[in-house]
């Protein structure tokens, strides 16, 4: 234990005997209270025009970095999402002016159809009215010419009948005779003034 | 056991002390027979602290040396302060200079003209390490509202970063090889830490220093506050102390380690030139390691404050 005690003494004591060496010798422990107010003043002096001109500009910047590109991020995204938002618009849009486009289509194809089946009835009708009205004007020609066939007819058999009764019978009462027998004949009046 | 511990202890703390030192203790130093070469250490002179600086020049040993001035030591109450620069001081200012310049060079380029462009080249590689030591180590570790500390972990990886490969140029000195500079740096984290405790948890801060269990009877209480009041206090101190000897530690020892492989170049080119090939290539190889852990100690440095921050904030819940 004494052993121990001294040794350890005669450690602790080892920069003392380094010092009494000689002034100059100054041995790896040995204190320096010069050396220790120094290294104080410096690092402080450091510590304080660092953090001034140093450390704060350097983290404002990287921090104005940051924001400016966290700013850049946020208003890409709502960009995008407001490009997104857009083109949806517009595909709805296109989509509606399709659908609108397609409708017209089908509309004009039926108006066109609507059309088409009013202008071959008309067509139809006049058609059948030209027809009506062809056989009407046939039947009236006809109508006529049987009339005045008839009154040819008439005239005819009156004159023929009239050479031979103005030889020798009374014409009046021949031409009664005939006339009595036309008029049982059935037909359309004929009209004697168109003459 | 013990002993055989303490021995192993002494043994590794034994070779840290300065050689010269302890061989003059034993007298008047004897005259050292002509034949066997005087024992030069040339590895601790390199490492501590001195009042001069070393710069290149064509004398013989390729070094001049630049005495620095000795000012008159201030005494405030009993302690005595020593301002006059040293070697180690003068490496501080440089690191510090070369923060200043490449960080605010840095923010420089972040012009406010374009705001939503990041800078190219240099100025961009600043901006990811320090975006990465703010969103991976200061943001997840020290919480919410944690920007606040920001700041003060970065200066600390940055200005430890430099001072760190300062060391690994020629002529240059590895300020956070020194004790007391890590001490120093683990002293303003220590109040830092303490700081934002007592800023986050207001009157709850004394939770973290004595133990008050809630949840025990009063007869459980007074001994559990006994017994964990001191064990508080001890892991309050522990964690700074651990900072600052873990980086002291890791610089120091990477460079006796490189210091001893260049001596064994010359001691084993001595014997047979050929043999100079392997330490030469083992110096190569530890520098290249030297040159990550000076990154990964700044790094560590900065990670583990704002885990303690992160931590004594965490305290109340």
């Amino acid at each position: 234990m004494r052993k121990i005690l001294t040794l350890s003494l005669f450690l602790l004591a080892a920069p003392a005997y380094a010092s009494e060496a000689g002034a100059e010798k100054t041995s790896l422990m040995s204190p320096n209270t010069g050396l220790m107010f120094w290294t104080l003043v410096i690092f402080i002096a450091l510590w304080i025009i660092l953090t001034k001109y140093a450390f704060k500009p350097i983290t404002a910047a990287v921090e104005a970095r940051e924001a400016a590109l966290r700013e850049a991020i946020e208003t890409a995204k709502r960009d995008r999402d407001e490009a997104a938002l857009l083109l949806l618009q517009h595909r709805a849009k296109i989509e509606e002016a399709r659908g609108e486009a397609q409708r017209f289509i089908a509309e004009a194809r039926t108006a066109g159809e609507k059309v088409r089946a009013h202008m071959l009835e008309e067509t139809k009708a006049e058609q059948q009215e030209m027809l009506d009205r062809a056989r009407r004007e046939i039947e009236a020609e006809r109508d006529r010419a049987i009339a005045q066939l008839r009154r040819e007819a008439v005239e005819l058999a009156i004159s023929g009948a009239e050479k031979v009764i103005e030889r020798n019978l009374d014409t009046d009462a021949n031409r009664k005779i005939v006339e009595t027998f036309l008029a049982s004949i059935p037909a359309s009046k004929p009209d004697r003034a168109s003459r | 056991m013990q002993r055989r511990l303490f021995l192993t202890a002494a043994l590794i703390l034994g070779a840290l002390l300065p050689l010269p030192a302890l061989a003059q203790d034993d007298g008047t130093p004897a005259p050292a027979p002509a034949n066997v070469p005087e024992r030069v250490d040339m590895i601790t002179p390199h490492i501590v602290d001195s009042h001069s600086l070393e710069y290149p020049c064509l004398e013989p040993g390729w070094a001049c040396h630049l005495e620095l001035p000795r000012w008159k030591p201030i005494h405030i109450g009993g302690l005595t302060i020593d301002l006059s620069p040293t070697k180690h001081v003068v490496f501080l200012w440089i690191a510090a200079a070369l923060c200043l310049i490449v960080l605010i060079g840095g923010a420089r380029a972040h012009g406010g003209s374009k705001p939503d462009e990041s800078p190219r080249g240099f100025s961009n590689g600043i901006e990811a390490v320090v975006l990465y030591i703010r969103n991976e180590v200061v943001l997840p570790n020290v919480g919410h509202h944690g920007d606040r500390y920001v700041p003060f972990v970065l200066t600390l990886f940055f200005f430890i970063l430099f001072a760190n490969i300062l060391g690994l140029l020629p002529y240059g000195a590895t300020a956070t090889g020194n004790i007391n500079v890590t001490a120093a740096l683990a002293l303003v984290t220590f109040i830092m830490v303490e700081v934002a405790g007592m800023r986050t948890l207001g009157k709850k801060y004394i939770g973290t220093i004595v133990f008050w269990p809630h949840d025990m009877p009063l007869a459980m209480k007074l001994p559990m506050t006994i017994i964990m009041t001191p064990v508080e206090l001890f892991g309050k101190f522990t964690k700074p102390i651990a900072l600052a000897i873990r980086l002291f530690a890791n610089m120091t020892a990477g460079h006796v380690m490189v210091l001893a492989l260049i001596g064994m170049i010359f001691t084993f080119g001595s014997a047979f030139l050929g043999l100079a090939v392997f330490p030469l290539v083992m110096a190569i190889a530890i520098m290249l390691l030297e040159l990550f852990v000076a990154f990964l100690q700044a790094f560590i440095f900065a990670l583990l404050a704002s885990v303690f921050i992160g931590q004594i904030r965490e305290a109340a819940h």
